[in-house]
């Protein structure tokens, strides 16, 4: 239980290339935890929103929703889980969609341990030491990137520039993905539209 | 018994029913709307700090219509000059807005001269007016009896071009009787002569904004495109004041600039201070009104306080030293106290007269309890009493209480008092990080200072307890694996 729990998701974060061969081969991973991981990671941007002192904390409160919050972290989450199964399955990727989820779930802890102290810290910081606060959170942030780098280079069994591309691809087809979603959505309005015009001529006609 | 009872009732409903309206809901004695931006940048309702008084015309003088006027100005003696220019006049009123005299014109070389389509004047400290006589290229300084002092004509010079043409619009005078002038045409920044009428150069020159898409669009254009294309110059100043300490305030009407106003020292460079949270620039939001300020007079107030005036809404904007705006008022309208075509702002007292050229008509503006309220604690503030500032600040906040540079002047007060923690919470009330961060530092190290004791007791305590634990632990495990063992 531990053992799976929090020392696997640990190790995984500074032993990355060995870790996430052992999340695919040795089914080490699990779905709770990158659930769990994408959780506490929305959880960290509304307290962070919230609650990180003054001095560094430039939210207008009156903008604050969580609703918006958990949209913009889960659905890029999920577009990006998508569109990547998307691409690497026409690019002879190995990886499984559950994979492909766990890497990204997994990728996001770094961001969580180090939101959590550095929301703490912010409220006791002056002025010339917030430059700590925004160093550690772009270090979480670049570590995010690099662990769904070798994520996404160990489950598909890419090479380094495949990967680059394949990630530059994905993005991509995120985008795409949008571009559709919205299509799709103004179609079914203006049907919707359409239909609606047809019914009102007929029960005004008569 | 019943009738009458019902009588009245009906009679009661009527009356209340009548009585509905009798109280106006509290209405505004101001025609236009005042606001002030918040931290975020949204123009938030604030109380009137001016209010209208009275307007004053030509006939209220009795000395027939202002035709065009284009400049007021307030002698230090305290006599108000309006330069009723379509009529080449200079009218002089004493502080009570009486008429004193009328100046037409005046004797140079034994023949009698007079104004052609002046545009600025100016009064200086020994009463001698300086007149911008732009039709006759020219600048006239006339003493108190109106008896001509010398003119200042079209200076030469190595810089100057040959066809070069002297158009004064606005002038100041400082101190030592150096002239700053405004010219129609000279970009290259203002026009300053010696007392005696040499010229010596320019001061301040507006920055060209570089638009690099235009830069690349004329490189890629042939030599006869570009020659169609417009040149990039640099805008013109409008307008001219100048301060107790000698730095002249100049605004300029370039619609792209975040800098409108500068404050420039003898050396011509820009030191006005922006420390607000938005640029010096008038409007910074548009509602629905076409676009930026456009900044056309210039009133030093004191106390570092000076007010700007906004052709484009007709609004005046006042500022104190820190670059914060302090209020807004003024508006468009055909109204007492909204302006058609405002062209000139000028202080006289307490009182804040514009010169209304589309109405030909002098508007006189009265501070409000607010308005004054916020000019005196603005007053106490500059001159260092911030102590006393704190009191009035407290009236100001209790008409205003979204005003956050009374928050940020009673943090200021308390942080100079030592009261650290209670300044935390007006500087975060006045969004005002800076002083914040100060508070907070010498906050923290106070608390540290008086917990250390304690914090090290609490660490040792843990560090000791911890040991402890390990020990315990060992102890137990050790035990179990003998007993596993059998040696018990």
């Amino acid at each position: 239980m531990k053992q799976d729990y929090i020392k696997f998701p640990l190790h995984l974060i500074f032993h990355p290339i060995e870790a996430f061969w052992d999340l695919k081969s040795d089914q080490r991973g699990r779905l709770t935890v990158a659930f769990g991981a994408l959780t506490l990671t929305i959880i960290m941007m509304i307290l962070q929103k919230q609650y990180a002192g003054f001095l560094v904390n430039y939210i207008d409160p009156r903008t604050i929703n969580s609703i918006g919050e958990i949209a913009t972290v889960a659905v890029p989450f999920f577009l990006w889980c998508i569109a990547n199964w998307a691409v690497t399955t026409l690019m002879e990727g190995e990886g499984k969609f559950r994979e492909i989820f766990l890497a990204t779930g997994y990728s996001l802890i770094p961001i969580i341990l180090i939101y959590v102290p550095m929301i703490i810290i912010s409220r006791f910081m002056v002025q010339e030491e917030t430059a700590f606060y925004y160093l550690f959170n772009s270090i979480a942030f670049f570590w995010f990137m690099l662990l769904l780098f070798i994520g996404t280079m160990t489950v598909h069994q890419y090479t380094v520039i495949k990967t680059i591309l394949t990630m530059l691809l994905t993005v991509i087809v995120m985008g795409i993905i949008v571009f559709l979603g919205a299509l799709v959505f103004s179609m079914l309005q203006q049907l919707y539209e359409f239909g609606y015009n047809i019914y009102r001529e007929l029960i005004f006609r008569t | 018994m019943a009738r009458t009872v019902k009588r009245w009732l009906v009679l009661l409903t009527t009356v209340s029913l009548l009585l509905v309206n009798a109280v106006p809901a509290a209405a505004s004695p101001a025609p236009y709307e005042s606001y002030n931006y918040n931290y975020w940048k949204e123009a938030v309702p604030s109380p009137d700090a001016y209010l209208p008084k009275q307007t004053i015309s030509g006939n209220d003088l009795g000395i027939g219509e202002f035709k065009d006027p284009g400049d007021v100005n307030v002698s230090p003696s305290g006599q108000i000059y309006i330069l009723d220019s379509g009529n080449s006049r200079i009218v002089v009123l004493d502080a009570d807005y009486k008429l004193l005299r009328v100046i037409e014109g005046f004797m140079m070389d034994g023949s009698k001269e007079s104004f052609n389509t002046p545009g600025g004047l100016f009064v200086d400290e020994e009463d001698r007016v300086y007149i911008a006589d732009t039709g006759n290229s020219r600048v006239v300084v006339l003493d108190e009896e109106g008896q001509l002092v010398h003119t200042i004509t079209k200076p030469e010079s190595d810089i100057l071009a040959t066809n070069f043409q002297f158009q004064p619009l606005k002038l100041t005078v400082d101190r030592v009787g150096r002239v700053y002038v405004v010219a129609q045409g000279v970009y290259e920044g203002i026009m300053q002569f010696d007392e005696h009428g040499q010229f010596i150069g320019y001061v301040g020159t507006n920055k060209v904004e570089r638009d690099y898409g235009e830069y690349i669009w004329r490189m890629l254009s042939t030599k006869a495109q570009r020659a169609q294309m417009v040149l990039f110059v640099p805008t013109e100043f409008s307008n001219v004041d100048i301060d107790s300490k000698g730095f002249v305030y100049a605004t300029n009407i370039d619609p792209g600039s975040s800098e409108p106003i500068k404050r420039l020292n003898p050396s011509g460079e820009d030191v006005l201070k922006r420390f607000g949270y938005f640029e010096v620039k008038g409007d910074i939001r548009f509602r629905n009104n076409p676009g930026p300020s456009k900044l056309i007079d210039v009133k030093v107030l004191g106390n570092g306080m000076y007010s700007v005036l906004d052709a484009t809404q007709n609004r005046v904007f006042t500022y104190d030293d820190e670059g914060h705006l302090l209020y807004v008022y003024g508006g468009k309208g055909n109204q007492v106290g909204t302006l058609k075509t405002p062209v000139a702002i000028e202080q006289s007292g307490d009182h804040q007269l514009v010169l209304d050229r589309g109405k030909s008509t002098l508007v006189i503006y009265e501070p409000t309890r607010f308005g004054a309220s916020v000019n005196e604690a603005v007053a106490l503030h500059y001159q260092g009493e911030d102590t006393e500032a704190v009191h009035i600040w407290k009236e100001v906040l209790k008409l205003n209480a979204n005003y956050d540079i009374a928050y940020i002047g009673i943090g200021k007060s308390l942080l100079m008092e030592k009261k650290n923690e209670e300044a935390l919470g007006y500087f975060e009330l006045g969004m005002d990080r800076k002083s914040y961060s100060v508070a907070f530092k010498r906050y923290r190290r106070e608390m540290m200072k008086e917990h250390f004791g304690t914090f090290l007791t609490l660490a040792i305590a843990l560090i000791f307890i911890m040991i402890l634990v390990r020990v315990a632990v060992k102890w137990r495990r050790r035990r179990q694996i003998d007993r596993e063992a059998g040696l018990h």
